[in-house]
């Protein structure tokens, strides 16, 4: 089963499963449907899903509306660009209505345009920085596992959040489904494998690298820790700081373009519990080629990561 | 003109609605004072002169029915609590205040009697109320929201968008847009080319009416119409009030020999204070005025001397 195949069969259960639920947004129910995400949907008992009109800020103020009033909702955009005409309800809207505590669950769920070649106004791969400015949950989704997790966890619960979703990804054989993974108390971060060579974790939707390196760790005889941070704002780091603890190395994987990654988070909360921690940071800075059309990923050197780990003191 | 109707003319509900206008004024007089005093941290954004359309809308709310307001949400918030000195206290950020003291003036909202949202951005709850019209859809509940706006906002696209999806998913909502003709310190002709409010009601099929006159009882009967019809449509109705904002003043300048003119966005107005007859303006602009054309002057008097002295009371 492909990426996008599992995610809209997670998603349709949860939908119908899910009484009076309201399901909206452009062309969900329209010719691709979000390139297969929202593909099949049907509302749950007194639910409906419905195809809006292309009116992105009021979609984004309505579900905070119907949060208001107990009813849950989801928000499919077809890309995280079309959020940025609804900053004004994530931070202004959100601080108003977090302070009700909503027994409703309003998610908005968008496709993050990280396959590069739309053009420059396509380029935002940065959802740190949404969930920064609006201090609301965030969760991205690269692999089976993070998918079971956020859709099963975080979906449909009390309060409101963001899932991003990788288009690299769409048409890619799900990862990780031979996988197992144990997650934190939060719902936050998972952990696939335990080694004590080293912790290797993938940050935004970096997921694909960071399991190519950890493959390559397992064959140079190397085995390391891996873990997946879907969760944009984690509520605790601890779940791999005690990994980091013990092998005392770290390889942070990260290919969000924002200049406010939860990865360099992390990295300074290993500083400052571990004086002998050693790090290494694979993640991009800005450059003006990003602002045309391009391949758009992150690369990493499996190889080069087995050498740094092996020049240890 | 019409004649004034004595007392035992009156039904009760039009006198509760002769109050309500009357308390709504003398309470934000009586706030007036205290921002004269600076008694206040938060902006606070009066609206006398809106006192009308604010009983009414509460007089034609149902229950279960849910209201979002703007920044200039005082009136609503007056005519819709019952006590003055819980919105007092918010708005001195006091633990005691309407939303604990977390709100203040710009947000102040009061779900226990229907105020679900309030926002200080311009146009922001008009989405927020069109979500709510959804669910009321979704809930089967029959419920209407009641969304208030003002010109300024109608030059806002989520003004038009919020219209366009409630109508596009056949959610009932009552769109009330007071027409004070400023925005900020700017008069509509001086910013914008003309919006007529009907003509882009009618873009989307949607029932439009204007509102003029300040006459309490006309405008709640109107407004309770509206709803009804809102409900058994299904669609959104777009209403437009003609509002006043009432204090202006003049101020000392030196480049002005006359004074220049002050039409305050929020703070004090310093040439009001609260009487016995809190009239503002000799004019139908006034809607404490325009009560005189329905009630005995001497009734009108002696309700405003008790409901001063309550409030005071209330206050002390």
């Amino acid at each position: 089963m492909t990426y996008i195949g599992h995610l809209n069969a997670l998603i349709r259960a949860k939908v119908s499963a899910t009484p009076r639920l309201v399901a909206y947004g452009q062309n969900i129910t329209a010719g691709s449907c979000l390139s297969g995400l929202t593909r099949g949907l049907e509302p749950g008992p007194g639910g409906r899903v419905i195809n809006t009109p292309n009116v992105e800020n009021t979609l984004v103020g309505a579900g905070f509306g119907m949060a208001l009033r107990g009813v849950d909702s989801i928000y499919f955009m077809k890309q995280q660009d079309f959020l940025l005409l609804g900053l004004d309800h994530l931070v202004n809207t959100w601080n108003i209505v977090r302070r009700m505590e909503p027994r409703a669950s309003f998610t908005v769920v968008a496709i993050i345009v990280d396959s590069g070649f739309e053009g420059p106004q396509s380029s935002l791969n940065n959802f740190n920085d949404f969930c920064s400015m609006s201090h609301m949950p965030g969760y991205a989704i690269s692999n089976a596992r993070d998918a079971e997790l956020v859709i099963g966890r975080h979906l449909v619960a009390p309060g409101c959040r963001m899932i991003g979703l990788s288009q690299r990804l769409f048409g890619t054989p799900e990862l990780a489904a031979d996988l197992t993974a144990e997650t934190d108390a939060d719902g936050d971060i998972l952990r696939y494998a335990d080694g004590p060579a080293a912790t290797i974790v993938a940050c935004n939707l970096a997921f694909p690298q960071a399991l190519a390196a950890w493959r390559h760790f397992h064959d140079e005889g190397l085995a390391a820790s891996l873990f997946s941070v879907p969760a944009m704002l984690p509520r605790s780091w601890d779940f791999i700081l005690a990994d980091v603890a013990r092998s005392g190395h770290l390889v942070v994987i990260d290919d969000s373009k924002s200049e406010n990654r939860n990865s360099d988070r992390l990295m300074l909360e290993a500083y400052k519990s571990m004086r002998s921690v050693r790090i290494t940071s694979l993640s991009r800075d800005f450059d003006p080629a990003m602002l045309s059309p391009n391949r758009d990923a992150l690369d990493v050197d499996p190889a080069a990561l087995v050498a740094w780990r092996r020049q240890a003191p | 003109m019409t004649a004034p109707i004595v007392r035992s003319q009156v039904d009760n509900s039009r006198m509760e609605l002769a109050r309500a206008v009357l308390r709504v004024r003398l309470s934000q007089m009586l706030i007036n004072e205290r921002l004269k005093a600076k008694a206040f941290k938060v902006p606070v954004h009066l609206a006398l002169g809106h006192e009308a359309i604010a009983v009414a809308v509460s007089a034609a709310m149902a229950d279960g029915d849910s209201l979002y307001l703007t920044h200039r949400n005082i009136h609503y918030n007056i005519a819709r609590a019952a006590s003055l000195a819980a919105e007092v206290a918010e708005l001195r950020l006091d633990p005691a205040g309407l939303a604990g003291g977390a709100l203040g003036s710009m947000n102040m909202n009061n779900p226990a009697r229907g105020i679900a949202y309030t926002s200080s951005i311009l146009g922001n709850s008009l989405c927020v109320a069109a979500g709510a019209a959804l669910a009321e859809t979704v809930l089967d509940s029959g419920a209407v929201p009641f969304v208030i706006t003002g010109d300024g906002a109608l030059e806002e696209g989520v003004f038009y968008e919020s219209l366009e999806l409630a109508a596009s998913v056949a959610a009932p909502m009552v769109v009330v847009a007071e027409n004070n003709g400023w925005s900020l310190a700017t008069r509509i002709e001086e910013r914008r080319c003309p919006i007529r409010l009907d003509r882009l009601a009618a873009a989307f099929d949607l029932p439009y009416r204007r509102l003029a006159g300040n006459d309490v009882a006309a405008y709640a009967a109107e407004l309770a119409g509206l709803r009804r019809l809102s409900q058994e449509k299904r669609r959104p109705v777009v209403v437009e009030a003609e509002v006043s904002t009432l204090g202006d003043w003049l101020m000392p300048h030196p480049d002005f020999p006359g004074g220049k003119h002050i039409n305050y966005h929020h703070g004090a107005a310093p040439e009001v204070s609260p009487s016995d007859w809190p009239v503002i303006r000799e004019d139908d602009g006034d809607p404490v005025f325009a009560l005189g054309h329905r009630f005995d002057p001497d009734w009108l008097r002696s309700q405003a001397r008790d409901l001063l002295a309550a409030l005071e009371g209330e206050l002390a």
